[in-house]
């Protein structure tokens, strides 16, 4: 190695986009969305795909915290639990509790952010491995969810109320607008801000990270309260779209979250990964799932669909980081 | 000329962007010792991994006793005779020692282990080892180093290896253990086995080696000579390319104010009412054994274990320290021990790992000011030298050497009055030791004031103002750099009574 001691400019990234796991799953997207726009003539129109993020708003805005939570090396399993219990007390607020309905949401975002305050609690300074904590809270928040319920769903909103899940703002769907802008403030958050490079340092190597003074505990916090508060978020677009709501509410939703996030390039041991990843692989998820419905595929085959490309992805992003 | 049991005949092995060997012929004989040197990046490891089978080489032949071979991978290099000790061992902590020994090539049928002979044969091995009080079905997890390479080398014995590469043995064990280690090594070469042995420490190579050969940047340096023709001067200048004016550039300073006082700080068991001061411009060195509690006395003044009793004060105040930002925000800086597991951020990039303490300074409204941080990791990558082909480098690719300058380059970052430094240079080139040998005594002469733990003692005694000898938790020695001698530490650290120092003149 020769004397070189003054650093080569810092090599454009745009030279190397098919090498990263954006570019492969841009490429796979383009694919995908190609195929099946042959295969139905139904799919590829402004009022379907607009249709679509409608339906997967939640799982989206549950996926963005996820995503940082991810790459800090943590997890948050509990995440369809909280909004189950934010959506329940929403309703029980609202119709038994007799509350006038701005506050029943209050209280329903409230309710996802206690308890993601609980989960950072004991992650963070309980020290209790966000898979074991999480697990536990995925089953405690659904027993409090039917434990208030008892069952009964709330129903009967008033029409104002369904203008977060079902209105318009101009042509795009209400919660989409929501979520456009939540996506672009999860991705400033974690690609410029001093926060994010701690998030990615943390899941990199978190005695380094701690060594080098960064607060530790509170950045995993902060994380699990804000997957919570997003979860009370989703809560309220959730029951505004289905206008009710139902203790068994999005029962193993954490596993679509956490298979877009995956799918999306983000690493499981932590330490790597990226917002625009993970909206990719919802997009692709998302798009699968109603393309193959369009084309006449059945339920089953399409959950079987998309577990293969969850492995077909990681596959092709093995070899391209190998090269 | 003795016919060599292993020959490489003009290895060549390329990597994205890095010749990492360049023709490279090299012989090892039957009964010999003969040490592989290089600094890190010189191609050692490559080299091992060729020979282990782990990497193909892209052309050149190996001979094994004269006849060319392929090793297309380990387990037919380890068939061959040819098996690795690493500096890093990789037992498995729960398994026996004798399930650890005869791991992959049980004795017994297909279905069964015979675990009697297993045993039987495990205890003979480590007898020759002069290792026999070892009990074979204990396992492994809680063994000290040095009994966990003895393990690792009657692995070797086990397959009867017949040419053993042995990489830094020696890095993390104690003095007994490098003595009983090279016992070992001795007692091999008489039974006829060939050892390739890598190592940093040139002492070892004249204690031990017949034979020498050095590579740079991926070539052979000249050709393999024996050992008692040459020293450690042509050594070092084979390796680096360069003549070192001195390895240990230690200029007189003024000591200034105290800027560091500790007094009675108790942690645990680790840190026993332990008293110093450090003053601006003031290198203090601390030596001891492996264990004596200098680590744990930097991690309690960085407020990663905080103090449970006692003071410290900085500049005359009095200060309580928690956690590490509390040290920093007081201008303490802690370059630790271990650098892959505390000092970096391996997968992130050398801008990142620069910044990371410092990282607040650099926020404007909470977004990275990107340009400014690239204008001060490009400082500091001047200022040190950092050889990297570009601030978006990932620090694991870097050597050893920049890998440990990226860490001090993050903490001077910090601008610290008081800088801890724990093992400064372990693991690293020549050249990158003297560069940062270089960098404390300028850095003291600016009145930083300077600790630094140290296991090697020409490092401690060429470089430190004044020596503190810890052992069990507590200071039992200070000597000052006139009265510091190799036995006067070594004798404190070992217990030795009646050779503490006479008192100090203020």
């Amino acid at each position: 190695m020769t004397e070189t001691t003054i650093a080569a400019p810092e090599r454009s990234r745009r030279a190397n986009l098919l090498r990263t796991q954006e570019g492969v799953l841009f490429v796979v997207l383009v694919a995908i969305i190609i195929g099946l726009s042959l295969l139905s003539d139904r799919f590829l129109t402004v009022n379907n795909l607009l249709n679509q993020t409608r339906l997967f708003t939640e799982t989206a805005l549950l996926a963005l915290p996820m995503t940082l939570i991810i790459i800090s090396g943590g997890i948050d399993l509990s995440v369809g639990s909280m909004l189950a219990w934010s959506a329940v007390m929403l309703g029980f607020s609202w119709q038994l509790v007799g509350l006038p309905l701005p506050l029943a949401v209050l209280i329903c975002l409230l309710t996802g952010l206690l308890g993601g305050v609980i989960n950072g609690l004991l992650i963070a300074y309980v020290r209790v491995p966000p898979l074991i904590a999480t697990l536990a809270t995925l089953a405690i928040y659904r027993g409090f969810s039917f434990g208030i319920s008892q069952a009964r769903s709330a129903r009967g909103f008033p029409e104002e109320f369904a203008f977060w899940g079902q209105g318009q703002v101009g042509p795009f769907p209400t919660q989409f607008v929501i979520l456009v802008v939540l996506i672009v403030i999860a991705h400033l958050v974690l690609s410029r801000t001093g926060f994010g490079r701690w998030v990615y340092a943390i899941g990199n190597n978190e005695v380094a990270a701690r060594y080098s003074g960064i607060p530790v505990e509170r950045v995993k916090f902060t994380l699990y309260a804000a997957s919570g508060l997003m979860a009370g978020l989703a809560a309220f677009i959730f029951t505004s779209r289905v206008t009710t709501t139902r203790a068994d509410a999005a029962t193993g939703l954490e596993l679509d979250v956490i298979a877009a996030v995956v799918l999306g390039g983000t690493s499981i041991f932590g330490g790597s990964g990226s917002i625009i990843g993970t909206v990719l692989g919802l997009l692709i998820i998302t798009l699968l799932r109603n393309g193959l419905l369009l084309t006449g595929v059945k339920g089953d085959a399409t959950f079987m669909v998309i577990g293969l490309v969850l492995i077909l992805a990681v596959l092709i992003n093995n070899l391209v980081r190998r090269r | 000329m003795i016919a060599p049991i292993i020959e490489l005949r003009e290895i060549s092995k390329q990597f994205p962007g890095v010749r990492a060997l360049d023709r490279v012929s090299f012989a090892v004989r039957e009964g010999e010792v003969h040490a592989l040197l290089g600094e890190n990046g010189a191609g050692k490891s490559t080299l091992i991994k060729i020979l282990t089978g782990a990497y193909q080489p892209d052309s050149g032949e190996i001979l094994l006793r004269g006849r060319p071979i392929r090793i297309p991978d380990t387990r037919h290099g380890l068939a061959l005779g040819i098996a690795a000790i690493y500096q890093e061992l990789s037992l498995y902590p729960d398994l026996t020692v004798a399930e650890n020994i005869f791991m992959g090539h049980q004795p017994g049928a297909r279905w069964r282990v015979d675990w009697r002979r297993m045993e039987e044969q495990a205890r003979a091995i480590l007898q020759e080892l002069d290792a026999g009080d070892l009990d074979v079905t204990q396992p492994v997890r809680g063994l000290s180093v040095g009994n966990q390479q003895r393990i690792e080398i009657a692995k070797a014995l086990s397959q009867n290896a017949r040419i053993l590469i042995m990489d830094e043995p020696t890095a993390a064990l104690t003095k007994h253990d490098v003595d009983r280690l090279f016992e070992i090594v001795r007692r091999l070469r008489e039974r006829g086995v060939a050892i390739i042995y890598i190592s940093h420490r040139l002492e070892e190579v004249f204690l031990l080696a017949d034979r020498v050969t050095v590579l740079r940047d991926g070539q052979v340096v000249g050709e393999t000579m024996e050992v008692s023709k040459t020293n450690q001067a042509e050594l070092i200048r084979m390796m680096v390319g360069r003549t070192l004016d001195t390895l240990y550039p230690k200029e007189d300073v003024q000591a200034g104010d105290v800027v560091l006082d500790v007094r009675n700080l108790c942690y645990g068991r680790t840190t026993r009412n332990v008293s110093f001061t450090l003053r601006r411009g003031e290198i203090v060195g601390l030596a001891g054994l492996v264990g004596a509690g200098r680590s744990e006395l930097a991690q309690v003044l960085f407020g990663i274990t905080p103090a449970e009793s006692g003071e410290i004060r900085i500049e005359g105040r009095a200060v309580r320290i928690n956690n590490p930002r509390d040290a920093m925000a007081l201008g303490i800086a802690y370059v630790p021990e271990d650098r892959k597991n505390q000092g970096l951020l391996v997968q992130m990039n050398v801008r990142e790992n620069a910044t990371l303490a410092v990282l607040r300074q650099l926020l404007r409204r909470g977004f990275v000011d990107y340009d400014a941080e690239r204008r001060l990791t490009q400082e500091y990558v001047d200022l040190l030298r950092i050889r990297t082909p570009s601030l978006s480098q990932r620090v694991g690719n870097l050597s050893g050497g920049n890998q440990q300058k990226v860490v001090v380059a993050k903490w001077l970052a910090s601008k610290p009055r008081v800088l801890i430094l724990d093992e400064p240079t372990r693991g690293i080139d020549v050249g990158a030791k003297a560069e940062i040998h270089r960098l404390m005594s300028a850095l003291a002469q600016q009145g930083l004031g300077i600790l630094m733990i140290s296991s090697e003692l020409p490092e401690i005694l060429g470089m430190s103002d004044r020596v503190l000898v810890m052992r069990q938790g507590e200071i039992v020695a200070e000597l000052d750099r006139a009265h510091a001698t190799q036995e006067a530490v070594i004798a404190a650290a070992m217990g030795a009574d009646d050779l503490r120092s006479e008192p100090l003149p203020a």
